[in-house]
């Protein structure tokens, strides 16, 4: 083979390497970033869920008192106004309505014991226990790929794929301060 | 029925001393036979070892086998609620039970050679559970040379698992499954995935496999997390966990039998302290876990 292939070989690679990387780092970003996306759905899955066993709820307390009824009415006319694709942001906010109805409905509970014993009512509040589980297992696993996605894309060379993609840095989905323990359940 | 620990204690030394007075014996035949020449009052020296011999181990066994079956049967259904030790059961065939209790946790290797014995089950703070020591050994080829310059294979069985599996109800529903695995890996045609979790000491310790991520970030809360390292704390580099089908599977390797009888280990107090320690892992393991924490099923 004569020696000028050989140097164009080599230099073809030479320039096809860091195109490959630059290609395998860029799927994997875009990977990355998808199964963020899939966590935030699966936030969703739960806030709406959670907004369900919630509006149930407060059906089973609205004879005990008109309040938690009223409440619950304004975060159903918030939800109304906001746009289906909410941002982490107006879940956040979401999400700290909610905690707000369930606290005030845990009050109302305490003050009526014959509510404490009704069936459907347990039954609801056990739901209500479980969906707040998932819900914090879907905000952990979002969390945890939009750190794992955050840290390559501050990471160099990482970074540089990053830019020219124009893929930036995702805003985690925080519990509010008051919220950062897990809900307490009163039975 | 219980007859006191002494009563075990007295036949197990009688065994232990025969079977030592044997081995005594044969030693000293082996050695009369090397520096002396052959006497037939040798040969009566060798006989009598072996019978010692013979007769100790079956006396041990034997021993062993009662104590089972008339003080640990009572001693631990006292201390378990409808508990009942069966010392002949284990995950076999026998008694309605299968190998597949075992390798329906997902992780634990088929064995060429399976015992199971010792089945302990009951109810511990509502949460009923089942448990069986379980021995398993892989079939292995050795290549070797002999004096002769040959090369030949021999085949010899392994051990591989020597512990205790458990089967506890969990107090989740969940879809999917989900593997926690120190010393073992996936064994299924699942289409499992490895999965990291926020907590990097846990990540550092435990492979987390998973057919259903948000399952994995589920069951396995920072509590929940804790408490499986605390557990590994207890009995490092030996645990595996997998939760299948609203159950939770634990196996701990331990290389002997939980409730066998150790040569020269007296069976007094402090013995039955140990065997009582062995049921207050079981408490420890539905405490720590909260697996008694039932508040998300539906009565």
């Amino acid at each position: 083979m004569p020696e000028y292939v050989i140097v164009i070989i080599i230099i073809a690679v030479l320039l096809l390497i860091p195109v490959v990387w630059f290609i395998v780092t860029m799927n994997g970003l875009r990977r990355l970033k998808v199964k963020v996306n899939e966590a935030e759905s699966g936030i969703d899955v739960a806030l709406t869920k959670r907004f369900d066993v919630l509006s149930k709820m407060v059906d089973t307390v609205k004879g005990y008192t008109k309040h938690e009824s009223e409440t619950f009415e304004k975060v159903v006319k918030w939800r109304q106004n906001m746009p289906d694709d909410m941002s982490v942001k107006q879940k956040e906010e979401f999400m700290e309505k909610m905690n707000q109805v369930q606290a005030d409905l845990n009050l109302v509970v305490e003050n009526y014991p014959d509510l404490k014993a009704e069936k459907v009512f347990t039954n609801l509040q056990r739901s209500i226990s479980d969906v707040e589980e998932h819900l914090q297992a879907s905000r952990r696993m979002f969390n945890a790929n939009v750190s794992r996605l955050n840290s390559r894309i501050v990471s160099f060379p990482t970074s540089i794929v990053a830019k020219q993609i124009h893929m930036e840095k995702q805003p985690f989905f925080e519990a509010e301060p008051s919220k950062r323990q897990d809900v307490k359940m009163s039975f | 029925m219980k007859r006191d620990l002494a009563y075990y204690q007295k036949r197990k030394s009688f065994a232990e001393i025969g079977v030592v007075a044997g081995i005594l014996l044969m030693a000293l035949f082996v050695l009369l036979s090397i520096v002396t020449e052959f006497m037939e009052f040798y040969t009566i020296l060798m006989v009598l070892g072996l019978v010692l011999i013979f007769v100790g181990t079956g006396l041990f066994q034997w021993t062993q086998r009662k104590f089972k079956q008339e003080y640990l049967k009572s001693y631990l259904s006292d201390l378990i609620e409808d508990g009942e030790f069966i010392p002949k059961k284990g995950f076999n065939r026998v008694q309605g039970l299968h190998p597949n209790d075992v390798y329906m946790s997902e992780f634990i290797e088929r064995a060429d050679r399976y015992y199971s014995y010792d089945y302990l089950h009951g109810v511990i703070d509502g949460i009923k559970f089942q448990s069986s020591d379980v021995h398993l050994q892989r079939l292995e080829y050795r290549t070797y040379t002999d004096s002769k310059g040959n090369r030949k294979r021999k085949r010899q069985y392994v051990t591989f698992f020597k512990g205790r599996v458990f089967h506890f109800d969990f107090n989740k529903n969940f879809d999917g499954c989900v593997l926690v695995l120190e010393r073992y890996r996936p064994r299924s045609n699942r289409k499992y995935k490895k999965v990291e979790l926020e907590y990097v000491d846990f990540n550092k310790k435990f492979k987390t496999f998973t057919t259903k991520e948000h399952t994995a970030f589920y069951i396995l809360t920072p509590h929940f997390m804790e408490s499986l390292m605390k557990v590994e704390k207890e009995n490092p580099g030996n645990v595996g966990f997998s939760f299948i089908d609203n159950k939770l599977y634990f196996a701990l390797h331990k290389n002997r039998s939980t409730f066998s009888l150790r040569p020269f280990r007296k069976i007094d107090e402090r013995y039955l302290q140990s065997i009582h320690d062995e049921v207050e892992m079981i408490y420890n393991m539905v405490d720590d876990l909260k697996l008694n924490r039932n508040i998300f099923k539906e009565d």
